[in-house]
């Protein structure tokens, strides 16, 4: 039996879309990483599935439970656990009186081993608490019942980047005692880290459903380097290559980046090369070390940039939007321009994905 | 089993205490003046230049006992208008207030059902008007005796256990209005306001030809004045409220259990 599995899952409300016809299944023992933009309906999803609100059209059911059934969910509720991206703790108390409280209603048989790596200051009113504080807390209450599925709907926010890991690295350990996770994130870095399989819902669609490898390999890196002298988009042009964007940007010794505009004394051109790269970093690097390289940095791509390229929204378009809004500053990004001299004004160019 | 009941209750105490200490130090007050009006003030003389359907109306006739003069400056007014509009705004931010601020989402991530929370929640509030009569009572019975006064024990007990139901139902109407309201501040006001809006229905048909109107008024089934002065009690309307409590929680529930928690 799937531990979550849906069937034309809608909701509206109103007349405005929350998620449409999602169909898809979790598997026990499985971390389904739900990913996509912020406002794309992976917190409707979460909600309509654990009870909260019930589905406009088609039907879910969780741990066997189907959600339109408020005393079957109820029961399986029990076995769930839920972390929500904003915590909602009464703030009035102590973070161990919440804790007893919350233990009491859903049963407590792990929050001291919990507290150990999660640690909120416990005797202090929670309304005291930092973000990262309360988020720990959510934590505590959301696993304390030793759940057998837990929804986390970006459950990282909030926190500050050691504890981030310790989370994901619970999340890998709860995996290995056969624990099921509906993971909905925004970021692509951590939902690779954890997730065996992802579900990609965007304008409360479902659009692709693969694993973690198939999508890495097809959503490529961003790569931005800055090299010394005039460079052309061809000579960058190696398979795998996208997108590749050229900006001259001033003189390599006033290295200014709030471009006040008159520091043209330099006696070398440094220019701004970024692409998307899908492929192994050997070529790659071979190619940039032909350069002098001023600087260079290879980054996951934004979400943004995958959908882009996943679903086929031309770039070239979107840019050509920007650039009407913002009076035309910079080139259109493809055109490898570099006619600029010696760089009077920092030329910028206008990047699409904002 | 009832951990809503005690976490909520618990969390409700210091307000309940601090409106006790108010309405005892109210009390003692008017406690306090009582002797001076009834015993130098001739109230007969002063009414004659006051309407005579508002001294009916208001039962004001009564003033010149200490059970009159308590009736009405303690019980009519604070007790029933003051008291019941605090139960009924209070109650209604509970739930409103929780979905609101997401706290409910935590709630109902448990293995609980709407049903149990809500009426968890209800009587979790009754701990406030259970305390605050208790306080009062023992403030108003001790007080009497201090300034030498006499009021049956009975009546005075009979005032204080009969405003249970009223009170419930209040708390029962700012449920309803908790679980059907969009906002907490809406959820609020309307409770609030119903309880005023019926207590102002009442009072400007009393002695009308639509008085039948003042009927919807739950102040219309619970009278401090008459229990006081006539010893009478309403056990039919107290009997009526608790009905009408029971009917407005099973509406509660049931909107609760239909809606959306967003």
């Amino acid at each position: 039996m799937p531990a979550i599995e849906t069937e034309g899952l809608s909701k509206y409300y109103g007349d405005v879309r929350g998620v449409e016809d999602l169909t898809f299944s979790v598997r026990e023992g499985e971390v389904f990483g739900f990913l996509g933009p912020n406002g794309a309906g992976k917190t409707t999803a979460i909600r309509t599935l654990m009870g909260f609100q019930s589905p406009t059209e088609g039907t879910a059911r969780v741990l066997g439970a189907d959600v339109r059934d408020a005393e079957a969910l109820r029961a399986a509720r029990a076995r769930v656990g839920f972390l929500p991206s904003e915590p909602g703790l009464d703030e009035s108390v102590t973070g161990r009186r919440l804790i007893r409280y919350h233990g009491a209603l859903r049963g407590d048989v792990r929050s001291d081993e919990l507290l150990t790596v999660f640690d909120p200051p416990l005797d202090r009113k929670v309304r005291e608490y930092s973000r990262g504080n309360k988020q720990m807390l959510a934590i505590v209450i959301a696993f304390m019942h030793d759940p057998d599925l837990v929804f986390m709907d970006e459950p990282t926010s909030g926190l500050d980047p050691l504890k981030q890991e310790e989370l994901l690295e619970f999340v890998r350990a709860e995996q290995r005692r056969g624990k099921t996770f509906f993971f909905s994130s925004h970021i692509l870095s951590e939902v690779r880290k954890v997730c065996d399989r992802v579900g990609i819902v965007r304008d409360g669609h479902l659009v692709e459903l693969e694993s973690v490898e198939s999508l890495l390999d097809r959503s490529g890196k961003l790569v931005r380097v800055r090299v010394e002298g005039d460079v052309d988009a061809e000579d960058l042009a190696i398979d795998g290559a996208h997108d590749i964007a050229v900006s001259g940007d001033g003189a390599v010794e006033n290295d200014t980046i709030d471009g006040s505009g008159d520091l043209d004394t330099g006696d070398g051109q440094a220019t701004t090369v970024s692409f998307t790269y899908t492929g192994a970093h050997e070529p790659l690097l071979r190619r940039l070390l032909e350069f002098d390289l001023l600087d260079l940095s290879i980054e996951e791509a934004p979400l943004e940039d995958i959908f882009m390229r996943f679903y086929g929204e031309d770039p070239s378009e979107r840019i050509e939007r920007v650039e009407g809004v913002g009076n035309g500053a910079g080139e259109p990004a493809e055109s490898g321009e570099s006619d600029d001299g010696d760089g009077g004004d920092d030329q910028r160019t206008e990047r699409a994905d904002v | 089993m009832f951990e809503t009941v005690r976490y909520e209750a618990k969390r409700r105490l210091p307000a309940a205490t601090v409106i006790s200490l108010a309405l005892s130090a109210f009390a003692a007050m008017v406690l306090l003046i009582a002797p001076g009006i009834i015993g130098e003030v001739d109230v007969d003389a002063l009414l004659e230049n006051v309407p005579p359907a508002l001294v009916e109306s208001m039962g004001l006739e009564h003033m010149g006992t200490i059970e009159g003069f308590l009736a009405l400056e303690l019980y009519q007014f604070v007790w029933v208008l003051g008291l019941g509009a605090y139960v009924a705004y209070s109650t209604a931010g509970t739930i409103a207030g929780d979905v609101e601020d997401g706290r409910m989402d935590t709630l109902l991530a448990a293995p609980v059902s709407r049903r149990r929370l809500l009426l968890e929640t209800y009587l979790a509030l009754l701990t406030p008007a259970v305390v605050v009569n208790v306080v009062v009572f023992t403030v108003v019975a001790a007080g009497t005796a201090v300034i030498g006064e006499s009021v049956a024990l009975a009546d005075l007990a009979a005032v204080h256990a009969l405003s249970l139901p009223y009170f419930m139902l209040c708390g029962a109407a700012g449920m309803l209005a908790s679980v059907a309201a969009p906002r907490r501040l809406i959820a609020e006001g309307v409770a609030a306001g119903a309880v005023v809006g019926t207590f102002l229905l009442q009072s400007l048909t009393t002695g009308t030809s639509a008085e039948w109107v003042g009927s919807v008024a739950p102040m219309r089934y619970y009278d401090p004045l008459t229990v006081l002065t006539a010893s009478e009690y309403d056990l039919t309307g107290a009997g009526l409220l608790l009905a009408v409590t029971a009917a407005l929680l099973l509406v509660a529930v049931r909107v609760f259990e239909e809606r959306d928690v967003q």
